[in-house]
């Protein structure tokens, strides 16, 4: 679950990092981390807005239905500031060392993944299974680096007809049919 | 030896054509979801969850106990011949796994280390026919403080134990807990934090949780990562795993103290059977220093036999534990625990009572799944090391396609995946900045139990804080916790001191 083996290898980049004088990197460099301790303020400020619209319903007895959330929000706005603390201190280090990025994300693959899921939440139900799940197939793939895009659309497709026949048809899974309905059963 | 005549019935419950094929079935895909790196045993009972749906009750924990001991005795396969632990309780293993892989030593590591996770399950599961019953009668005792003790021990010890920095730990904590709290209340009836969205109104879910975090999280870390670092290669097999009488006597005191060491990590919710593990390990290269010959960082067969035998007794035991008390200690557990409550079935002292035929066909086919994952891995471990030459798109393509219909298929709501796309990018940043993810399924898992237990202590006692330490139990419960930390806190100031010679 944790990333440990990853974080070893990270640290040895790290340690080659300090030997190499980068170019002077701006404030943010090392410090997006504060996006965690800006997500944390953003769940704490959605959970106390709950709090105060909540409909307590007359007659709850107390500790009434606000009661544990409100030490959560505490807890998370603690944490939310001593992370913000933590990460404005000691930044993480940026590497520039070749090739190697080992801090730095791969946008466009993970905007394309995050793309085909979504595609495949909006399509399930106007076009069916079979295709929304080709679709989402076809696109992880592509955005993992397969190079033969008409091979993967057959593939795609074998796939999504598989599960499609072994949960729909095996199972009795009740999958979306969409455009395609009535040709599966 | 009451038990012993209802196992018997167990196993005559189980021992049906159809459900031996369910248990061979779960033990295959189990194992199969468990070689693939980034993916451990809850993401294998998660993803699996679906395919259950259309059994009967039975069929379907029969098939469980397949797929709960597979994922364990997977994840250690990949650790050990590619450097790459499939789940964070196959990281001890993987080690001296890999040391003794490169030495050309791979049939062995990879037969240690199944005949360890056999070993390990078989004398926790045994543990658990006998005790299981007892340690119900016990939870009759608690009330809503001591469940409440329970919880805060389980919250501050995944956060602080297992995770590298307290502040990481806890904030995943308090991320889980949030998200726990969405729903309705079910003590007062309050719509809480649902935004008015019907779909929100019965929570969510834990399996859109729990495959968002893990599998549609690592997904992303892969997709974030994919031109980034450096292609791994496996260590290839030749020959059959096997022993020699000598190995195997070798490993055999490895296996039973590693036993030992996860046996009473089941019942202790620290989040799983990471702690066991290393614990099991270090011992080991302990006691390995002090022998003529020292076996460790040359490829020592019980750096391997310990740890994975700590892993699966840990699994053993929380199957007890949550069986009897209806606590779970780990992620795998708590889903099923889901899958319980899928059935309308409450685990819990209750339990033994209401449905004793399917807690015994059950514990039976945990058995046999231990038999069955036994000979599935034992001499075909290198072919699942083939699993690994489906290129690397594909098969990552076709876990998400998995995701898809496993959050589809458990809700039938296109809702539910939107939100496992968001959730899936807060595992996604998450796993990027260092943040342990066991803390968040544990506050999931437990939120809701520590605050109904909390509310309702304070409900009986008019409003009396007191009342939440108010018993020998709870004592005991704050008392070891407080031990715990204390031992953390040694062992990080020892180990920074170690550091600075």
């Amino acid at each position: 679950m944790t990333t440990e083996t990853g974080n070893t290898a990270d640290t040895a980049q790290e340690v080659l990092a300090v030997e190499q004088p980068a170019d002077r990197p701006g404030f943010w460099a090392g410090r997006s981390g504060l996006v965690v301790a800006g997500i944390l303020a953003a769940i704490g400020a959605y959970l106390t807005a709950g709090i105060i619209t909540m409909d307590v319903p007359e007659g709850a007895k107390a500790p009434g239905p606000t009661f544990f959330p409100i030490l959560i929000v505490i807890a998370i706005f603690v944490l939310a500031l001593l992370l913000a603390v933590q990460t404005l201190r000691k930044p993480e280090h940026v590497t520039e060392i070749g090739t190697v990025h080992r801090f730095h994300t791969d946008w466009k693959s993970l905007a394309f993944v995050f793309g085909s899921f979504l595609a495949f939440a909006l399509l399930l139900i106007p076009v069916g299974w079979l295709i929304s799940a080709a679709v989402l197939f076809w696109g992880v793939s592509r955005a993992l680096g397969s190079k033969r895009p008409l091979f993967d659309l057959g593939l795609s497709l074998v796939f999504a007809s598989c599960i499609q026949l072994a949960f729909g048809a095996g199972l009795g899974l009740n999958l979306p049919g969409g455009i395609l309905e009535g040709i599966f059963g | 030896m009451e038990s012993l005549s209802l196992l018997l019935e167990g196993f005559a419950q189980a021992f049906t054509p159809m459900n031996l094929l369910w248990v061979f079935v779960g033990a295959f895909l189990g194992t199969a979801v468990g070689v693939i790196p980034g993916l451990g045993s809850s993401m294998a009972v998660a993803l699996l969850l679906p395919v259950t749906f259309s059994l009967d009750p039975v069929g379907a924990f029969i098939m469980f106990a397949g797929v709960y001991f597979g994922g364990l005795f997977g994840d250690s396969t990949m650790g050990i011949l590619m450097n790459t632990p499939g789940g964070s309780t196959a990281i001890a293993t993987t080690f001296e796994g890999h040391r003794m892989a490169k030495l050309g030593r791979a049939p062995q590591a990879l037969a240690t280390s199944a005949i360890g996770a056999f070993i390990g399950g078989l004398i926790a599961t045994s543990l658990v026919v006998f005790f299981a019953p007892k340690l119900a009668d016990i939870a009759v005792m608690f009330g809503p403080a001591e469940y409440f003790a329970l919880a805060v021990f389980a919250f501050i010890a995944t956060a602080s134990v297992v995770s590298d920095s307290v502040i990481k730990g806890l904030s995943a904590l308090a991320i889980g807990l949030a998200l726990a709290m969405v729903g309705i209340d079910g003590i007062s009836g309050a719509s809480r934090f649902t935004a008015d969205v019907p779909q929100l109104f019965d929570g969510i879910s834990i399996i859109v949780i729990t495959v968002g975090i893990l599998a549609l999280g690592e997904v992303f870390h892969v997709a974030s990562r994919i031109h980034r670092d450096p292609k791994l290669s496996a260590i290839a097999v030749s020959g059959r795993p096997y022993l020699s009488k000598r190995e195997f006597r070798e490993a055999l005191p490895a296996w039973l103290r590693g036993t030992a060491f996860g046996v009473p990590f089941g019942v202790i919710p620290v989040g799983g059977a990471e702690v066991p593990t290393f614990m099991a390990y270090g011992t080991e290269r302990q006691l390995d220093r002090k022998r003529r010959d020292p076996q460790f960082g040359k490829g020592a067969i019980r750096g391997v036999a310990a740890p994975e035998a700590a892993g699966n007794a840990t699994s053993g035991t929380a199957m007890g534990a949550l069986l009897a008390l209806g606590l779970p200690t780990s992620a795998t557990a708590a889903i099923m625990l889901a899958a319980f409550q899928q059935y309308g079935l409450q685990p819990g002292p209750l339990l033994f009572e209401r449905n004793a035929d399917l807690v015994w066909a059950l514990l039976a086919s945990l058995f046999i799944g231990l038999v069955v994952l036994l000979v599935l891995n034992l001499p075909f471990a290198p072919l699942w090391a083939k699993l690994l030459l489906i290129p690397k798109h594909y098969l990552y393509a076709g876990i998400t396609v998995f995701c898809g219909l496993g959050v589809y298929a458990t809700s039938a709501a296109v809702a539910d995946l939107y939100i496992v796309l968001a959730i899936g990018v807060l595992g996604f940043i998450l796993r990027r900045y260092g943040f342990p993810l066991a803390p968040i399924m544990i506050g999931v898992v437990l939120g809701p139990l520590a605050e109904t237990s909390l509310r309702n202590a304070m409900m009986s006692s008019g409003g009396q804080v007191s009342v939440l330490v108010d018993s020998p139990v709870t004592w005991a419960l704050y008392g070891i916790l407080a031990l715990v930390l204390a031992y953390t806190l040694w062992r990080r100031v020892t180990a920074k001191a170690r550091q600075d010679v």
